[in-house]
């Protein structure tokens, strides 16, 4: 147990200066970006004075340490700064809507394609080179291929154009709360779950093979276990591993990094604000978003790493994972 | 039991979009509403506003003046009358009575002197600064009556109260801190609820100085970062408007019973070539280039539609909706006078030139390949640069010798000619300063006698269609409706009027 706890404690170590680190990085790359935030906001008819005016105001034309100091003290009390657009808005007020929703969204995806590409992988395991093997993998390898704007244009124009069960888009009514529209929700997991499922049916499938033929599980079933006994008791929790590892790592991309199918669903989430956010220059509002990923990233990777090390005791014997 | 678990999942697989298909429902308003789907807007406070989101800030801002969608006259809003004393030097406006603005106070002669003296606020970067810098004095007599004193006399300046920017703000209202998360005006809607960079409603205004207006309850807008998305919820009936679409979304949605797309006005671009820099510093290079256009051409590969029909191009800055537009028949297109105008100037091998435009602009990327591919065969190699509009507009506009930029109509081009065409102007791309074209825009801004006015535009159309240095193709400002959708107002200064609107 004690092992258990430095491993989660030295992970936090790490998380936190990876934060540190990423935070400058990300202001770094943000102030490269080609284009003035100031002439984006006024647009063609923006005097040069007026651009000057507008910088000044803004505080753009600070140096650098010091519009980065300002901007990673307020980070740290939780205040992200207010949007250079929305003077007088706090990019928390604007922020964690959009979080929130994108959490749902991931949430919903995450229900639809990991129970189903495990068990399909698992069922492709066993009965490798088998038909049912054949048609799985193939399918899998189908969905991967396909980019997430590939196979969400075939899915709208399905279920949307063709039955029309489900919305064209996912906007939420105005006036209206996504509770109230959890339809919008499933032509965007659905695409997502293309998009991982053939991802992760093959690595379980390929674990699952390698178990099944270890010397401890022919051993098992040569002694005479019921064959489902051997799968779900003794075969599965280590086939499980590398699937885990590959869905940890997944989940910062899958709870930030949906920028492309919100974008075409036009579902109003954390990466169609990124979009939006980088597309006018919004500076604040980009290092909130791309910092917030980064967390997010990081978390569900320290997170992975120590279920991982629950799952697999020889890395926590051996205190710390290679 | 592995088979149990199949047939469940299964199950689940054919069911879950069942269930989540119904709970889509149709809520029953009784209320007229209408939805819109627009950019991201970036700044709305009049004064600094970008120009996006027209359909929000046009219906909860005023302005003083407003031009009629049909007939392009003044129509009287907060002022009811106006006049002009010494030929244009002295503007006196009497204001409508009993207005009030969405916070419950009333309307009064210190909110327009208010909202004019703020164009000049240091602070502030107002886009009409250099417009109203013109401005010596406002005062208010009484509390409807508003004189504003010019340094010369200005006999258009009426219409500069037309601009976007120019919406009538309260002198008691904080718009330095609520004017971009709770805008607030006369309008004939107000605001109800925002959600920053997601949408807006806005409702009826109860106490709308007109009371016949406005017939909707409601309008609703939507804020979608990709105008492809917006498209889907126009065909998916989520939203009644699309505003800016291209001509490619226009071809497929003509296909579409029940929405039509509409051109309120046009847009100008200005291909402009810099007279003080190789090779546009030789009048034979830039007739050559003119010589090697093709209207025709120009209007369907860049607009999609016909010359006349939604595209124009002429080759002076005047559109051809205004009154002051001379109709100069087009050169014709003419390859070997081109070549031989380009030997005389010095190039029989032809030249190579940069072309500099806004490739995410709408139709920026289409007019620079099609000027590249009809001046190639006069012995033009133009190379595009394309790059987004912020990198074009802060590093390049002004500075390259050959560019494309977007421009707005106006409906007194005076101004435009002052800052565009006029030496030592703020937007002079062309870098013209031409005394005699000087001396034409000093008499345009000040000469009283509309016809006299006219002459002179004449005058100086005749001179660019010659000597100029522009190229200006008008392009088509489109918006997708539904068809339940009556009475869509949107003259040239860009502004909606929804006030008119109603539902069929």
């Amino acid at each position: 147990m004690n092992r258990t706890l430095s491993i989660v404690v030295r992970r936090l170590g790490s998380l936190v200066a990876t934060l540190v680190v990423m935070s400058f990085i990300i202001f770094l790359l943000v102030e490269i970006m080609p284009g003035d935030v100031a002439q984006m906001i006024l647009g063609q008819s923006a005097t040069p004075e007026a651009v000057a005016s507008l910088r000044e105001a803004r505080g753009l034309d600070d140096p650098l340490m010091q519009r980065y100091g300002r901007w990673v003290s307020g980070v740290v009390v939780g205040d992200l700064g207010e949007s250079i657009y929305m003077q007088g808005v706090a990019i928390n007020s604007i922020l964690w809507r959009r979080v929130g929703h994108s959490v749902l969204l991931a949430m919903t995806a995450f229900i639809m394609f990991v129970p189903l590409s495990i068990f399909f992988g698992v069922l492709a395991g066993v009965k490798e080179n088998k038909l049912s093997d054949s048609i799985i993998s193939f399918f899998g390898l189908a969905t991967m291929a396909l980019p997430e704007f590939v196979s969400g244009v075939i899915l709208i124009t399905v279920f949307a154009v063709q039955l029309q069960w489900l919305p064209i888009v996912s906007v939420i009514p105005i006036g209206e709360s996504i509770w109230q529209n959890l339809s919008i929700l499933f032509l965007p997991a659905l695409s997502i779950t293309f998009v991982m499922f053939g991802y992760i049916s093959r690595m379980q499938r390929s674990s699952m093979i390698t178990v099944m033929n270890s010397d401890y599980v022919r051993a098992a079933i040569l002694k005479g276990m019921p064959r489902k006994y051997v799968i779900f008791k003794h075969a599965l929790k280590n086939a499980l591993l590398p699937t885990i590892t590959i869905i940890g790592m997944n989940m910062g991309w899958l709870f930030g990094g949906l920028i492309v199918v919100e974008t075409l669903f036009g579902f109003p989430g954390m990466g169609s604000l990124l979009m939006t956010a980088i597309k006018t220059r919004d500076v604040p509002l980009i290092e909130a978003c791309v910092l917030l990923i980064t967390a997010i990233y990081a978390l569900s990777t320290m997170i992975t790493d120590i279920m991982y090390s629950y799952l697999n005791p020889r890395i926590r014997f051996q205190g710390g994972q290679r | 039991m592995r088979r149990i678990i199949g047939i469940t999942l299964l199950i689940l697989l054919i069911a879950v979009p069942m269930v989540f298909a119904g709970g889509d429902k149709e809520a029953a308003e009784e209320q007229k509403s209408v939805r819109v789907a627009e950019q991201v807007p970036g700044l709305i406070t009049p004064g600094v506003w970008d120009g996006q989101a027209f359909s929000m800030n046009s219906s909860i801002y005023e302005y003083l003046v407003d031009i009629n969608a049909e007939t392009g006259e003044l129509d009287p809003v907060l002022a009811t009358s106006w006049k002009t004393r010494e030929d244009g030097k002295v503007w006196e406006f009497k204001l409508r009575q009993g207005v009030t603005f969405h916070d419950g106070t009333d309307f009064t002669a210190e909110d327009v002197k208010f909202t004019i003296e703020r164009t000049q606020d240091p602070g502030l970067g107002h886009l009409k600064k250099a417009d109203f810098e013109v401005v010596a004095s406002v005062e208010t007599p009484d509390d409807y009556t508003v004189v504003v004193n010019l340094e010369e006399a200005r006999p258009t300046f009426i219409y500069q109260m037309t601009d976007y920017n120019m919406a009538i703000l309260s002198s008691s209202y904080d718009y330095a801190a609520l004017g971009e998360s709770r805008p607030m005006g006369t309008g004939p809607f107000k605001m109800q609820q925002m959600i920053p960079k997601e949408s807006a409603a806005l409702e009826r205004n109860e106490n709308y100085w007109d009371p016949n207006l406005p017939h909707l309850d409601r309008i609703l807008i939507y804020f979608v970062a990709d105008i492809d998305a917006s498209v889907s919820m126009l065909e998916d009936d989520r939203v009644d408007i699309v505003p800016f679409i291209t001509p490619n979304i226009k071809n497929r949605l003509d296909e579409i019973d029940g929405i039509s797309v509409i051109s309120p006005y046009q847009e100008q671009r200005f291909i402009a070539m810099a007279v003080d820099q190789e090779p546009f510093d030789d009048n034979r290079v830039r007739l050559a280039m003119k010589y090697a256009m093709d209207p025709e051409i120009i209007a369907r590969s860049v607009a999609q539609m016909e010359l006349g029909d939604g595209a124009y191009y002429n080759e002076t800055p005047i559109m051809n909706a205004l009154a002051e537009y001379k109709e100069i028949p087009h050169r014709g297109r003419d390859i070997e006078r081109a070549k031989e105008l380009l030997a005389e100037a010095g190039y029989p091998n032809g030249l190579s030139v940069d072309l500099t435009y806004a490739s995410d602009h709408p139709f920026g990327r289409e007019l620079a390949q099609t000027v590249q591919e009809l001046a190639a065969p006069a012995g033009f190699d133009i190379r595009l640069r394309g790059y987004t509009r912020d990198v074009y507009l802060s590093q390049y506009w002004l500075n390259v010798p050959f560019s494309i930029t977007g421009w707005g109509g106006r409906i007194d081009p005076s101004m435009l000619l002052a800052l565009a065409f006029k030496g030592g102007g703020s937007w002079n791309e062309t870098h013209m300063d031409e005394p005699v074209i000087n001396d034409l825009i000093d008499k345009i801004a000040s000469e009283v006698d509309p016809d006299q006015r006219t002459m002179y535009y004449h005058e100086l159309q005749e001179w660019f269609h010659e000597n100029g240095a522009l190229l200006n193709v008008q392009v088509p400002y489109l918006v997708a409706i539904n068809d339940s959708i009556v009475d869509y107002r949107q003259p040239l200064t860009m502004l909606p009027q929804y006030k008119y609107m109603d539902i069929k």
